[in-house]
């Protein structure tokens, strides 16, 4: 086949990937900015001109190198938090326009289809800031902790394969496994508020995602052996409890895991744990 | 875990579970006897009670309900164990964690999220609507109730309807006040009842899907919209009750169920004049 | 004895996989990332991991086989034997991947689900739905964080790696990192450090990758003196969505479970796609691989896209796109085996793909080149490498562990500086030219599980069981430290002073730096235009030291990091171009228009690139590829030419595996 590809001296042509559709409109961003913890913060306007297939995180850019505001006052670019950019890693989640998402997958088409439209940036409010729309998520992943979110192997010599799995068990837990930490049901929560000193985590409510990921290991064979740990864990102060069942957690993942199930779930379980361990005198 | 730190610690989930429970039993079950009971003012028509016919017969069915109740033996200390310490013990923890909360109903415009919302707001104006019931109408603290009137449970109806019209006549400013509070604390303690059975099925695992949750949902909004029927029937029964028939009625029972006895002559009638008093005296 | 500790760089598949196997041999580690691991970029890998496994066994499939394939789907460019013995190891790998709770597809008898994947007539690929790479790294971060309630293992996330400290051996005993919130720049002792730091796609600005991948702590371990081995290796994915941030990838598995590649056989035929009927389709990769079809290699599929839209004019609507087409398939079937890319394709394009055909470009993907490793042989030795490996018939070797490297040997996937190891993309090893779908996220792991048990032995018995790094004197640390902080000085003291222009604009510099490198060192390469590259990043370098940063933040400044790390990829894009230049061959991806064969005379051969820090650019070598096992044969999956209408390559019995 080799000889069939002619070369193409022209570099423009011989590229891999598109060039992004031209920008045929200018939409305004305002982005809410802190200069760190503890700091003031402010609001700052930007005049972007966006193409199709534009979204969040390619505006940001744009301003990243071109920071200067919609008064002409040259500014820092904005500090954010990004990785995939495909909605798998869960970095770049901030409030677009008062709701919690990613910013990667907020189409700019979509949130603000009319020349001039505005969007507005926050940064997350359940998690202590570290700069502009950047929060450190630290207390997310302390929770998997606080519920053992494992399954306790032997090790890792070669032991033969997992358990044996249904197809439908499989559907459910890979649903629940593909939650990418990103704390949309958190900040959506009315029950779960921020923690700014590490000592409050293991008390404050631990929100939606961990009470999922503790289902997750408790379905699965090997991982069930700590399901007492898990229970016993969610049990305490700000465990399954402290959940209100305002159900916002549901509505705004990103993944659509079915957390409010997970809760039903965990709930059902406390509540066999919770009998089950005063008649055997546990 | 800080399980081991104080009683409220060690005894989080317990706790958390009792507060659910007491509101299920006795508090949702009394309420629902409560409601059906007051109700009669108005079913009671369609009933008939030893000869008398529409609103007599109404009045004559609730005075035999009050009396029924009131014959109960150990009719206090059923009172306070089984009414006012659950309700006392179900709203200082329902306030104590109401308070861990902060609603996001302008920014999370859900349906279940407006819900957690009222449902903490129903529960502070109701636990104040049924300090205010109970106070009024059991203790006596009549000071609180314009007109003053005492209630009584030989003139069960009767002295009902003045308590909330504010006198034996007729509505009076303040007294429109009470009927409007009751009118709305009413609503809203049978929108806590119905809600708080629907999210406790969650709490308890009872409803564990999606679909579950949906189907009971349904259930709870026939038993809320069942209750509320009640409820609205009530307050208005009692709010349009002629007064001098209810208290014809009232008196004519007592001469068919009790021998007269001089004082049951004299009570009501001290009553009445205590109203004129406050009504010419205002 | 001092406590021994382990530094790993990088928390993907290849740091967490050797954060595990190093922690069970009993040693301490202290893990860096850019992000929090489990943000990684290895979540973005979707299709699958490939094994041999009972069913393809039983159709004739096996490890040898799998190894033969993935050195044939290299084009000959990777040493053979760390490969027979990563596809040895596949088998388990799964095995106890399984084990961890990784939710792979199921059967309807609950055994674990099997797709067709690129190079491979067998199916030989496992996955969880089209999101695998996430759900593998879940399953290590999970286990890695129960090490960390242990107190076996220490993140530091959000951290950079900015340096090796090396002694003047040279060996390595640490690393200088710097906290990319607090700005702290710090020295770290390490007995042995694991550069697990994945590929390089942002030097090419708009990739698959993520916006970590951009190659500079490779750069940063070239420039301290590493080896950089086939840096002109960079795999182009035939499937990827055009986006204004970034190419977002579509899985090879939306191929291996049936999709078809296709283009009108009219020119400017403006008819949507469900409108034109099955005759006018122009079905190109299957009328010319009628064995492979859609799954053919990578690179080959990248080019035929390439020809058919930049060549023959023949994309859609005369555009650079082609359209990769599942709507022949049941929605539901998809969705459970595809849901991930189902929902990115439906996110970030607006339509569904289960109702209407995909429109797909190739787009910059992995780094088969990477740090050059070294490796113990294992005891397999055939007196004179094989010819290809038929299908069904006795595999040339078993599966013993060890067949293919010593296992525990200290040196495996060492670099050419003691001490300092490289895991996963970053590694060179394994995938030669063109790495096939499904292999990395095998790679990675197995680097992790079975050379981690390499570094565990090197500190166990190597130098820093007699000279721990705790030893070494404070003044190399402080040292490396000082040259870190004179570097972000020099570049911090940027922001003040000045107006900004596009001529000294980090992030324009940049992105005139990914546009250059797609350009002209992706799919088709010729000399001149090399050379022209070559100049521009030249320029760019230049225009580098003069640049002005837009942010005197002292407190999380991220315009800092990034042109610190702007400089480190220029750095390799050099190398990248060279090492381009000089290969006058065509191999695997790298197509050269002038030079469009492969030349195994000439260049059967690594690339070998040591930083010069006299002109700071690549000093070039080119070393013999260890290739004693199979013998180098004609690449070409079965391709029907014109001359030759009936030639098929293929023996009888592998069909019956497809």
């Amino acid at each position: 086949m080799t000889a069939s590809t002619a070369a193409t001296a022209n570099g423009t042509t011989s590229s891999a990937g598109n060039a992004p559709a031209q920008a045929d409109r200018t939409i305004n961003f305002r982005i809410k900015r802190c200069d760190g913890p503890g700091k003031p913060s402010r609001w700052e306007t930007f005049a972007v001109p966006v193409g199709r297939g534009a979204n969040v995180i390619s505006c940001l850019q744009q301003i990243a190198a071109r920071p200067v505001t919609t008064e002409g006052t040259r500014t820092t670019p904005v500090v954010w938090d990004a990785n995939c950019l495909e909605e798998v890693c869960g970095a770049c989640t901030m409030v677009i326009n008062g709701k919690v998402r990613q910013s990667c997958s907020a189409l700019i088409d979509t949130i603000a289809p009319r020349e001039g439209d505005t969007v507005s940036l926050e940064p997350m409010t359940k998690f202590p800031i570290i700069r502009d729309l950047w929060v450190d998520r630290a207390r997310i992943f302390d929770n998997l902790k606080r519920v053992k979110a494992w399954v306790p192997i032997d090790g890792t010599y070669a032991l033969g394969p997992g358990p044996r799995e249904s197809a439908d068990s499989q559907t459910t837990r890979y649903i629940l496994s593909t939650c990418m930490t990103c704390g949309c049901c958190m900040e959506a929560c009315p029950q779960f508020l921020i923690a700014e000193n590490e000592h409050e985590w293991e008390t404050a409510f631990i929100g939606a995602q961990a009470i999922s990921q503790a289902r997750l290991f408790n379905m699965h064979g090997t991982g069930k052996q700590l399901k007492g740990d898990r229970l016993d864990a969610l049990m305490g102060p700000g465990g399954i409890t402290d959940c209100g069942n305002a159900q916002n957690c549901v509505q705004v993942c990103p993944k659509e895991i079915p957390l409010t199930e997970s809760i039903g779930v965990i709930g059902r379980a406390a509540t066999v744990h919770a009998i089950a361990s005063w008649f055997s005198g546990r | 875990m800080a399980d081991t730190d104080g009683f409220l610690e060690r005894h989080h989930f317990l706790l958390r579970r009792l507060h659910s429970l007491t509101g299920i039993a006795p508090i949702s079950l009394f309420l629902m006897f409560h409601l059906t009971t007051n109700a009669s003012i108005v079913w009671g028509r369609l009933a008939g009670h030893d000869g008398l016919t529409g609103a007599d017969a109404a009045v004559g069915t609730f005075q035999h309900e009050v009396n029924f109740i009131h014959s109960m033996p150990m009719l206090l200390l059923i009172e306070i164990f089984g009414l006012w310490l659950p309700i006392g013990f179900h709203a200082v923890l329902g306030v104590a964690y109401a308070l861990g909360g902060k609603n996001n109903t302008t920014q999370y415009a859900y349906q279940a999220n407006r819900r957690y919302a009222l449902q903490r707001l129903s529960g502070y104006f109701g636990f104040l609507f049924i300090f205010y019931h109970v106070a009024t109408l059991r203790w006596g603290w009549t000071f609180l109730v314009p007109g003053g009137t005492q209630w009584t449970g030989e003139h069960a109806a009767s002295t009902m309807a003045a308590a909330i019209r504010g006198s034996a006549e007729g509505f009076t400013a303040a007294g429109m006040i009470v009927a409007i509070f009751y009118m709305v604390g009413v609503s809203l303690l049978v929108f806590h009842l119905a809600n708080g059975l629907w999210t406790s099925a969650i709490t308890w695992g009872l409803t564990t899907t999606e679909q579950a949750q949906k189907r009971w949902g349904h259930v709870c909004t026939a038993i809320g919209a069942g209750l509320m029927l009640a409820a609205w029937s009530s307050v208005i029964g009692f709010a349009t009750l002629d007064y001098d028939a209810a208290r014809a009625v009232e008196l004519g029972l007592q001469g068919a169920e009790h021998a007269p006895e001089p004082a049951s002559e004299v009570m009501p009638g001290m009553a009445a004049k205590e109203i004129d008093e406050t009504e010419t005296g205002g | 004895m001092a406590q021994q500790r382990v530094i790993v760089v990088g928390g993907g598949l290849a740091g967490l996989a050797a954060c595990i196997r190093i922690a069970e041999a009993g040693h301490t580690i202290d893990l860096f990332s850019l992000v929090p691991v489990k943000r990684s970029h290895s979540v973005c890998a979707q299709g699958g991991i490939n094994a041999c496994n009972e069913v393809a066994r039983q159709q004739g499939y096996s490890e040898y086989e799998h190894f033969d394939e993935t050195i044939y789907g290299g084009d000959f460019l990777a040493d053979q034997h760390p490969v027979l013995e990563m596809a040895n190891w596949a088998p388990k790998i799964i095995d106890l991947l399984d084990r961890m709770g990784v939710p792979f597809n199921r059967s309807a008898e609950g055994f674990r689900d099997l797709r067709l994947f690129g190079g491979s007539l067998f199916k030989r690929t496992h996955f969880s739905g089209a999101t695998t790479g996430q759900q593998l790294i879940y399953a290590l971060d999970e286990q890695v964080r129960k090490l960390e309630a242990e107190g076996k293992v220490t993140k530091y996330e959000s951290w950079e790696f900015l340096a090796p400290v090396l002694t003047d051996e040279p060996r390595c005993v640490g690393i200088v990192a710097q906290d990319l919130r607090t700005m702290q720049t710090r020295a770290f002792r390490g007995d042995a450090v694991v550069m697990a730091t994945g590929g390089a796609g942002m030097v090419f600005g708009k990739s698959t990758n993520s916006v970590i991948c951009t190659g500079a702590a490779l750069s940063r371990c070239y420039q301290a003196g590493v080896a950089y081995a086939n840096p002109e290796m960079t795999q182009v994915h035939p499937t990827a969505i055009p986006g204004a941030d970034k190419l977002r990838l579509m899985s090879e598995s939306a191929r291996g479970e049936g999709g078809r590649i296709w283009v009108p056989r009219k020119q400017g035929d403006t008819r949507p796609a469900t409108q034109i009927p099955e005759a006018e389709r122009l079905y190109f990769l299957e009328e010319k691989y009628p064995d492979y079809g859609n799954i053919v290699p990578r690179d080959i599929a990248t080019r035929e896209i390439f020809d058919i839209c930049v060549n023959q004019g023949m994309g859609i609507n005369g555009e650079n796109q082609v359209y990769l087409d599942l709507t022949h398939m049941d929605p539901d079937y998809l969705t459970s085996k595809l849901g991930g890319i189902m929902e990115i394709y439906e996110k970030f394009v607006g339509d569904d793909p289960r109702h209407e055909p995909m429109k797909i470009f190739p787009g910059v993907h992995y780094s088969m080149g990477g740090l050059w490793t070294q490796y113990v042989r294992g005891n397999y030795a055939p007196s004179e490498p094989q010819p290809a490996h038929v299908s069904g018939t006795t595999p040339a070797c078993d599966t013993e562990v060890g067949r293919g490297m010593l296992l525990g040997a200290p040196t495996n996937m060492m670099t050419n500086i003691e001490g300092l190891y490289a895991f996963g993309e970053v590694n060179f090893a394994f995938h030669g030219a063109n790495r096939l779908g499904a292999n990395a996220l095998l790679s990675c792991i197995f680097d992790g599980l079975f050379s981690g048990v390499s570094v565990a032995n090197y500190l166990d018995n190597g130098t820093p069981s007699t000279a721990p790094a705790e030893s070494i004197s404070a003044g190399v640390f402080e040292q490396a430290v000082a040259a870190e902080d004179a570097k972000l000085k020099a570049i911090f003291e940027t922001a003040t002073g000045g107006e900004a222009s596009d001529e000294t604009n980090p992030y324009i510099i940049g992105r005139e730096m990914g546009e250059e490198m797609t350009a002209a060192a992706t799919v088709v390469r010729e000399e001149a235009r090399l050379e022209q590259c070559r100049g521009k990043i030249a320029e760019l370098r230049d225009r580098c030291t003069r640049l002005k940063l837009a942010d005197g933040a002292t407190w999380t400044n991220q315009a800092l990091s990034y042109a610190r790390s702007l400089g480190d990829m220029l750095v390799i894009a050099e190398a990248m171009v060279s090492g381009a230049v000089l290969r006058q061959e065509s191999r695997g991806a790298h197509y050269r228009s002038d030079y469009p064969d492969r030349d195994d005379e000439r260049f059967y051969k690594h690339t070998y690139a040591m930083f010069d820090h006299g002109t700071g650019n690549a000093r070039i070598e080119h070393i013999p590829v260890q290739a004693d096992l199979v013998a180098p044969r004609a690449r070409t999956y079965g391709e029907v030419t014109e001359d030759d209408e009936n030639e098929t390559t293929t023996p009888e019995t592998a069909s019956a595996g497809a």
